[in-house]
């Protein structure tokens, strides 16, 4: 599986005992935030009444955002769009430069998704501290529970809380990875079953690409309502 | 007049944004976002506890028993993810 290998770029780089090399995973998260910020800029860069294809594609993306922060989040949410903006611009261009053959996935890593996923729960967390002090910890404690049962629900509650940005990275995670192995074994049926009988597994792997195109725009879209969803849990506090 | 009609049509716009304001919390989250959710839940939340019962284990030199413990209200924690977030689909 050479398309998961992540190697190194030019020299290696070292501050005490961490390796901070530019590698290949470094360039793709370059590629595709430098991607977003061209696209963008071209697209906000003369506001005529009649878009062209870049703005109207810069437009569309903007108003689909700002709806899905509004849809589930509520108006409170406004400041935080251009954080969850920005994060769905990425997620969704890590996962569609995946898709072109020779790149490297950033996201089929785990620890990609887990310091996004960690830093969102972090962001989250500060935030509902901030805005409800420690009557955010109410979270953690539901209404209507017997007291002798108030221990375990509490730690059951602690347990679900801190279980978000595990979920959270390997959906993302796990959902990348499967995909490109699957298309990678299809390959391989091509390959070893050759003229004959490759033609079967040839057309399973066009059908896949284009699955994997919608489970990329699918899992950015799951990451972003998502973090919406924790978002809206540590504005409006009820449970 | 039109100074007190635009005064009157800015008041009726405006409690026209505050009411949608209103209902824009009890809308309901997509349906395929907390779909997705359910997936992975029930797992996190049991890998959660599990390595809490481990390091707990590790600092109090305890072996086996906070491991379990933790793994059976780590399997709690997720079923009552997965409840939660149905209840939440069904609203």
């Amino acid at each position: 599986m050479t398309q998961f290998n992540v190697h190194r770029i030019g020299p290696e780089i070292k501050v005490g005992a961490f390796d901070i090399s530019f590698t290949n995973a470094s360039l793709f998260m370059i590629i595709s935030s430098v991607a977003i910020l061209l696209i963008f800029s071209l697209g906000s860069k003369k506001n005529s009444l009649l878009p062209n294809k870049i703005q109207l594609l810069a437009e569309l993306s903007y108003t689909f955002v700002s709806k899905m922060i509004s849809d589930t989040a509520g108006s409170k949410a406004k400041p935080y769009f251009a954080f969850i903006f920005s994060l769905f611009m990425f997620v969704l261009f890590c996962n569609m430069f995946g898709m072109i053959p020779y790149t490297f996935t950033v996201t089929s890593h785990i620890i990609v998704t887990f310091v996004l996923a960690s830093f969102i729960f972090i962001g989250v967390t500060v935030i509902g501290f901030i805005k409800h002090g420690f009557g955010y910890l109410k979270l953690f404690v539901p209404s209507g529970v017997p007291a002798v049962l108030l221990p375990l629900i509490v730690v059951i509650e602690i347990i679900s809380y801190l279980s978000r940005p595990v979920s959270l990275s390997v959906r993302l995670f796990a959902n990348m990875m499967a995909g490109h192995t699957m298309m990678k074994v299809f390959g391989g049926f091509v390959i070893s079953l050759g003229i004959v009988g490759g033609w079967l597994p040839l057309s399973f792997s066009v059908a896949l690409t284009g699955l994997e195109i919608l489970v990329a725009f699918l899992q950015a879209y799951v990451f972003a309502i998502l973090t919406c969803i924790y978002l809206n849990d540590a504005l409006n506090l009820h449970h | 007049m039109p100074k007190d009609q635009f005064k009157t049509r800015l008041e009726i716009a405006k409690k026209k944004i505050s009411k949608k304001n209103l209902y824009d919390n009890k809308n309901n989250p997509s349906s395929i976002g907390t779909a997705f959710k359910l997936s992975t839940e029930l797992v996190s939340a049991v890998v959660v506890g599990t390595i809490i019962g481990f390091i707990f284990d590790k600092t109090f030199g305890t072996k086996p028993w906070f491991i379990l413990i933790f793994f059976f209200v780590g399997v709690v924690a997720g079923i009552t993810n997965v409840i939660r977030s149905a209840k939440n689909m069904q609203k």
